[in-house]
């Protein structure tokens, strides 16, 4: 199984695949987790993970600057079917847009848009910046053996948008930030994470483990 | 959460032994003056010294490159190896020390330690080397049968002002610091505990805004420092975001 993890000039994704690669080995998993810019390598992979960080503008434009990607994410992800897991801005550009910055035009896998945290108390800085305790809305195979709940693990959050998901069936965990804040979302193969799986230790490596056992 | 940067000092030079081992040291700067004012200017707001050649031969041995950092920053500083003895430790805070830290002396003589508690209160910092869960001494080369908690737990109520507890096995060798016995030790006893030996990336100091680490003082930081694997403008700022975070958060309950 080879799982493509796109590379197109957002943030050190040097963490990510050693992540990737941790979690497979730590869990009896033989896959190759290739770091790639490539979008044929995207179009032919077994799984694709989408990270990012910064403005959902400067992703989408940074994903559109790389010959052919965008298509090949959606040829894997739609008509492969393939699993996807978005991370950050890389989930963020699952909606129909992103209003940061200024409006931009996302995958529109899940309904809605990304649009900024607004927590209830005044107290509460944005970016949410740390560990959060997360909580699920629906059973889903990647939280599967995760303990969540405000007594269970932590997840790590950089973010100051969200994405505000139309069909409440797509939230598949929230975190509470002053009220509630899309922790991650799901329909049919596609996934994504608002938390950096690849720096959330033992949620983390969980989360991950499961996405690649993931028959969606 | 305060991360402590580490000059180790062996000849008069900033060097990073691997596992304690005196043989594999490698040099990182030749003058660690320069090497202190360089972490204050990064933002650092303390300072973590070891004089290496101290702690083997059990007294001060690189005293002048010691006097050289304390005249090159204004950052406190903490100084361990080779101070066994309470006319060194007043020698030490007379020259401007912030804090001594006793390590085989404490365990060899636990009432040197409540003494020179006494006399300088809050300016004593326990040093717990440990192999295993075991207290190593002499410079990491011996090892005895005492248990790292049942050290800590000889200096509940005497006014000690941090443990500084290292797990040998990972110093210097970037495999990560023990968070388990790290931790277990901060929740055993009421001294502020500092994470030492091993911290090897960002992920480490992420590691240590989770909740269960609250109760550490902070973490010393070596050759992930030196050799660019713990950027320290992103590791300071994810300390500083992430306190502000939780504290706000904390308020919200």
């Amino acid at each position: 199984m080879r799982v493509a993890i796109i590379d197109y000039g957002s943030g050190n994704l040097r963490s990510a695949t050693k992540a990737f690669e941790r979690a497979a080995r730590e869990a009896g998993i033989t896959a190759e987790i290739d770091l790639t810019a490539e979008a044929r390598r995207v179009r032919t992979a077994d799984r694709i993970v989408l990270p990012g960080v910064g403005a959902y503008a400067d992703c989408a434009a940074g994903l559109h600057a790389v010959d052919g990607m965008w298509e090949a994410v959606e040829e894997a992800a739609i008509d492969r079917a393939r699993p996807f897991l978005g991370i950050c801005v890389g989930m963020q550009l699952m909606s129909d847009r992103g209003l940061e910055k200024t409006i931009t035009k996302g995958f529109g896998w899940i309904a809605g848009d990304v649009k900024e945290i607004e927590p209830a108390d005044p107290a509460l800085k944005i970016p949410q910046i740390g560990w959060n305790t997360i909580e699920l809305r629906h059973a889903h195979p990647l939280f599967a053996g995760i303990p969540t709940g405000e007594q269970g693990l932590h997840a790590y959050f950089v973010h100051s948008y969200h994405l505000g998901a139309k069909r409440p069936e797509d939230i598949i965990a929230v975190a509470d930030y002053g009220g509630p804040v899309t922790a991650a979302v799901a329909r049919e193969n596609l996934a994504g994470t608002q938390f950096h799986p690849e720096k959330s230790q033992a949620l983390g490596l969980a989360l991950i483990a499961n996405f690649l056992r993931w028959n969606p | 959460m305060i991360l402590f940067p580490a000059i180790d000092l062996k000849d008069s030079q900033c060097v990073r032994l691997k596992l304690g081992n005196m043989e594999q040291a490698t040099v990182y700067n030749a003058d660690p003056a320069a090497q202190a004012r360089v972490f204050e200017a990064q933002g650092f707001e303390w300072l973590h010294v070891v004089d290496l050649n101290g702690a083997f031969e059990g007294r001060s041995v690189n005293g002048a490159a010691v006097e050289a950092i304390l005249s090159a920053t204004k950052n406190p500083v903490q100084l361990g190896g080779g101070i066994r003895a309470l006319a060194h430790i007043e020698n030490w805070l007379t020259k401007g020390l912030a804090r001594v830290i006793l390590g085989t002396v404490a365990v060899r003589n636990p009432d040197l330690v409540k003494d020179a508690c006494r006399l300088f209160p809050g300016q004593i910092a326990v040093g717990i080397d440990a192999r295993g869960g075991k207290v190593a001494v002499e410079g990491w080369a011996e090892a005895s049968t005492l248990g790292a908690v049942e050290l800590a737990r000889k200096f509940e109520g005497v006014g000690v002002a941090a443990i500084i507890y290292t797990d040998i096995d990972r110093d210097g060798v970037l495999s990560g610091i023990n968070w388990e016995a790290t931790i277990a030790l901060a929740y055993a006893v009421s001294i502020p505990v500092i994470a030492s030996g091993g911290l090897a990336s960002l992920d480490d100091i992420r590691r240590m805004t989770l909740p269960d680490a609250k109760k550490l003082e902070g973490a010393i930081s070596g050759r992930a420092l030196y050799d660019g694997r713990i950027d320290p403008a992103e590791a300071l700022a994810i300390l500083r975001d992430s306190q502000s975070a939780s504290r706000s958060a904390r308020l919200t309950r």
